[in-house]
């Protein structure tokens, strides 16, 4: 198909989803569930042909494994069929009857991700911040940053009712926190200026040809 | 003509004493003083088994003082020359060859359980100078990395406090939490709802139901519905997940029944609108449009989608109370919205209310750990106004 | 109607015709408004910059799907032409199913513009599934989780691989992600190797990064088109980076009047519905 045929169905749909900044239309719909569509079968034959296909369907049923042929005996068949098996009976949750089988397959999944998680990300998010905000208290900015930290730390704090002290670096922890939630929305803002800014690059240099 | 003996002779003679004359013209070289002072040695000579992640007993780390005409002295060091064997006196194979200024090299194709010698000499182009020694050394395969005893340390700490606490819990200990402030928000949207005679809406997120917040949602659902139960207010659930709609139906229905009221249990009032988000929140839309709810109430994992509920259920005029533990979605509902539960308020919240030992278990346990991490922080900061590093270097794991 | 109610009425679509036309109109009538480079970006550049010539290759993974390419794209392009530039390797992977076709995109683009030669110059190795998987089997033998490139050529064949084996090798790995990629690349990678990171994220995502940069964990970040601006101008070689900023900056000013005014109207009408005060 000529790539002109296919940048034009892309700026019609892209025309289509704006619309709905005018009102609900049918075309706003058709655009979205065009979208919705055509990525679940998309992400679909991606899952497919990169989780399932290499780990479970050539090992169980075509006896391969990388391009490379493997014996109906060899251990690499039937080990395949742990994740396969596992996977399978993640299903059940939606029989009332065998539902409590699916917690297995669950269990595992969650308990082997937390496992290799917990201690990098305790260490990356946790360790390595502590020591690298154990700062002297030699500037203002350094003076606020671990004012903040100990604010906010506070305000989260659940066992105590904050009263005095407590109180008073809970109130100063959601002052930064609301501090940090306006940079977050005014870099959130930006960043869907920059999607709508490519969006117009493209209707107007790919589609229009109006600029270079 | 014939040549004659003297004449000869005399051509030898010329030719013998300009060969000198003309080796040097051809080789102008050999007249420059030749180097032959070797550069000084590097000392401090030290190699030891290298823990690293994954450790196979294969890295041995080897680091040296630089030569002293390294850089100064001479200053003629070009590169160091390592050697390595497994017999004691012996140079063996030449391992690497580094740069000069480099004062380090690691070994990384060790035999675990071999001890080997190694040899470290500077080179500055012409000459070797002698040798520096070390051995043996072997590489051993560990069990545990030391650099990390840290990790293990705050990670002991960590789930000892949830373990202690959710034990605590379990025996019936009476554990304070204080009250969340968001769910006197909650009450008063749900209480403004029945007032003024309209219907509450509770958007549990678009989480899957092994999402925590969606878990967390689906504890406060089920108080809030004992409150609609008891009042009579109608509650309508949307959910965005097939299985976070059975869920939810099995919550509301068992919250009513606990009210006293299972006849004023609806079904159709629990819907499943959409997978897909922005359909969901397009059809959310749909029903604050068309049954004008008077108090919106958005507790789960939300995410882009946030913005479009919130400003439109602002736009209706309800009461809205939000609560997630998505960053990135809180600054939308705390603009939009009348109360924010934040990040870990949502979690609190269903602790409290539910008091189920395991959630009041893990909610103490963080709290004491922010106590632990400010006391670590707090006494780093003294450490290093003092000028003393070694207690922050212990949690220097790189 | 009072001025305040006026304009805390005015119909949201002619706020966005306003955004739509603040949009275009720098497009046909450039006003190069400065882009001042900061210093997380310019710690990524100096950080390519000061490689040596005959370094082992950078990594670039490219984990983004297409909705976030108009700000991470052009990071994307702008450090493969930096290395190329530098003759400096690069391979290119992706742990994104849809990274696969855009990594493809932007390898050939950059590709074209200099002289590099595939296998030598640089490589793709293609999409892989597993997220932690990945980074950690790559700490120990990059083989092994990547046997072949993306067109099914080994890895050990391709030149550009020669002595790389795992993180030892690689001088630097940098993230360009639309979702939390580089919190698994620090955690997974930088963590347990010491391998050093760097990311490029959208800017939805760049304020919870900024952490990881305080503390040394990532070596530098780029946030944003902003962020694909700044690294463009220090490259000097403007693309959609820099093209986008004067109508990021006019939208950006605009967004600020509307918030400015639209504060001073409510507190006004707020004001105005307050009973006047009794007299004595």
């Amino acid at each position: 198909m000529p790539t002109f045929v296919l940048t034009t169905i892309a700026a019609l749909l892209t025309l289509c989803a704006y619309s709905f900044l005018y009102k609900d239309n049918p075309f706003y719909k058709f655009a979205e569930h065009l979208v919705v569509g055509v990525s679940a079968g998309y992400y679909l034959v991606i899952y497919y042909y990169n989780y399932i296909d290499p780990n479970v369907a050539s090992p169980i049923f075509f006896l391969r494994r990388g391009g490379e042929a493997i014996a109906l005996g060899g251990a690499e068949w039937w080990l395949a069929l742990i994740p396969g098996v596992l996977g399978l009976l993640l299903y059940t949750r939606f029989f009332p009857k065998w539902g409590w089988i699916g917690r297995w397959p669950l269990a595992i999944y969650i308990g082997g991700y937390a496992g290799l998680g917990i201690s990098p990300v305790m260490q990356s998010r946790v360790l390595e911040q502590l020591r690298a905000n154990a700062i002297p208290l030699t500037s203002v900015t350094n003076v606020l940053l671990v004012v903040g930290l100990i604010g906010t730390l506070t305000y989260f704090f659940f066992s105590m009712k904050h009263k005095g002290i407590l109180g008073g670096l809970a109130r100063i922890g959601i002052v930064f926190l609301m501090v940090g939630f306006g940079a977050s929305f005014g870099y959130t803002v930006m960043s869907r200026v920059s999607l709508l800014i490519g969006r117009v690059e493209f209707l107007l240099a790919d589609w229009l040809h109006l600029i270079e | 003509m014939r040549a004659t003996f003297p004449s000869l002779a005399v051509l030898i003679t010329v030719a013998l004493g300009a060969a000198p004359l003309c080796a040097q013209v051809a080789e102008p070289d050999s007249l420059l003083p030749v180097d032959t002072d070797p550069p000084a040695a590097p000392s401090n000579l030290a190699a030891i088994d290298l823990i690293t992640n994954n450790d196979a007993g294969d890295r041995i780390a080897i680091t040296w003082d630089l030569s002293p005409d390294d850089g100064a002295g001479a200053g003629d060091v070009i590169e160091y020359h390592i050697w390595r064997s497994e017999t004691a006196g012996s140079r063996g194979d030449t391992l690497a060859v580094v740069a000069a200024g480099t004062s380090q090299h690691v070994d990384a194709a060790a035999e675990p359980g071999t001890p080997y010698y190694y040899r470290v000499a500077s080179y500055d182009g012409t000459n070797r100078s002698t040798d520096a020694t070390v051995g043996p050394v072997a590489g051993r395969a560990s069990f545990f990395q030391p650099t990390r005893a840290s990790v293990l340390a705050l990670m002991a700490t960590f789930f000892g406090l949830v373990l202690l606490f959710t034990r605590l819990a379990q025996r019936g200990s009476e554990l304070f939490v204080r009250r969340i402030p968001g769910l006197n928000a909650v009450e008063e949207a749900v209480g403004r709802a029945t007032e003024m005679g309209r219907p509450v809406l509770y958007v549990p997120g678009i989480g899957e139901i092994d999402n925590i917040m969606t878990i967390a949602s689906l504890t406060i659902l089920s108080h809030v519905a004992k409150i609609t139960a008891k009042y009579e207010t109608p509650l309508i659930v949307p959910t965005a997940r097939s299985v976070v709609m059975s869920a939810a139906e099995e919550v509301v229905k068992e919250a009513y029944a606990e009210a006293g009221r299972p006849d004023a249990y609806n079904p159709d009032n629990i819907r499943y609108l959409s997978d897909a988000q922005f359909a969901f929140a397009g059809a959310v839309n749909g029903i604050m449009l068309r049954e004008k709810p008077a108090a919106n109430l958005y507790l789960g994992a939300f995410w882009a989608e946030s913005l479009l509920l919130a400003e439109t259920g602002f736009e209706a005029g309800a009461i809205q109370v939000a609560g997630t533990a998505m960053v990135s979605q809180l600054p939308f509902f705390v603009t939009a919205c009348d109360f924010t539960l934040m990040g870990e308020e949502l979690y609190a919240a269903s602790a409290y209310l539910s008091r189920e030992p395991k959630l009041l278990g893990s909610l103490k346990g963080s709290d004491w750990m922010k106590v632990v991490s400010i006391t670590i922080m707090i006494v780093g900061i003294i450490m290093n106004l003092v000028g003393v590093d070694a207690f922050l270097n212990w949690f220097q794991v790189q | 109607m009072r001025w305040f109610d006026r304009l805390l009425g005015i119909d949201r679509r002619w706020i966005f015709l306003a955004i739509g036309v603040a949009v275009v109109i720098p497009f046909f009538a450039p006003m190069g408004f400065p882009v001042v480079v900061t210093e997380p970006v310019r710690r990524l550049y100096d950080a390519i910059e000061e490689l040596p010539s005959d370094s082992k290759p950078i990594f670039l993974s490219m984990d983004y799907a297409p909705a976030t390419t108009p700000e991470l794209d052009p990071m994307s392009l702008a450090i493969m032409r930096h290395a190329f530039r530098r003759g400096l390797p690069v391979v290119v992977m992706t742990l994104h199913p849809a990274g696969y076709g855009l990594a493809q995109r932007a390898i050939a683009t950059a590709a074209e513009e200099f002289d590099v030669e595939y296998g030598v110059d640089y490589a793709f190795l293609g999409f892989h599934p597993g997220i932690a998987a990945v980074m950690l089997g790559m700490g120990i033998d990059i083989q092994n989780v990547y046997a072949e490139d993306a067109y099914g050529t080994p890895v050990a064949d391709l030149p550009i691989m020669e002595g790389v084996r795992n993180y030892d090798d690689v001088p630097l790995l940098v993230s360009i992600a639309g979702s939390a990629y580089p919190d698994s690349w620090i955690s997974f990678a930088y963590q347990p190797y010491g391998q050093r990171v760097a990311a490029g994220v959208t800017a939805v995502m760049a304020t919870d990064y900024y952490p990881y940069l305080d503390s040394g964990q990532m070596v530098g970040l780029l946030g944003g088109m902003r962020g694909a601006a700044e690294y463009e101008v220090l490259i000097e070689r403007h693309d959609k980076g820099v093209r986008g900023m004067d109508s990021q900056s006019v939208i950006h000013v605009f967004i600020i009047v509307l918030v400015v005014l639209g504060n001073i109207a409510y507190f006004a009408q707020r004001k105005g519905k307050r009973p006047a005060p009794q007299e004595a």
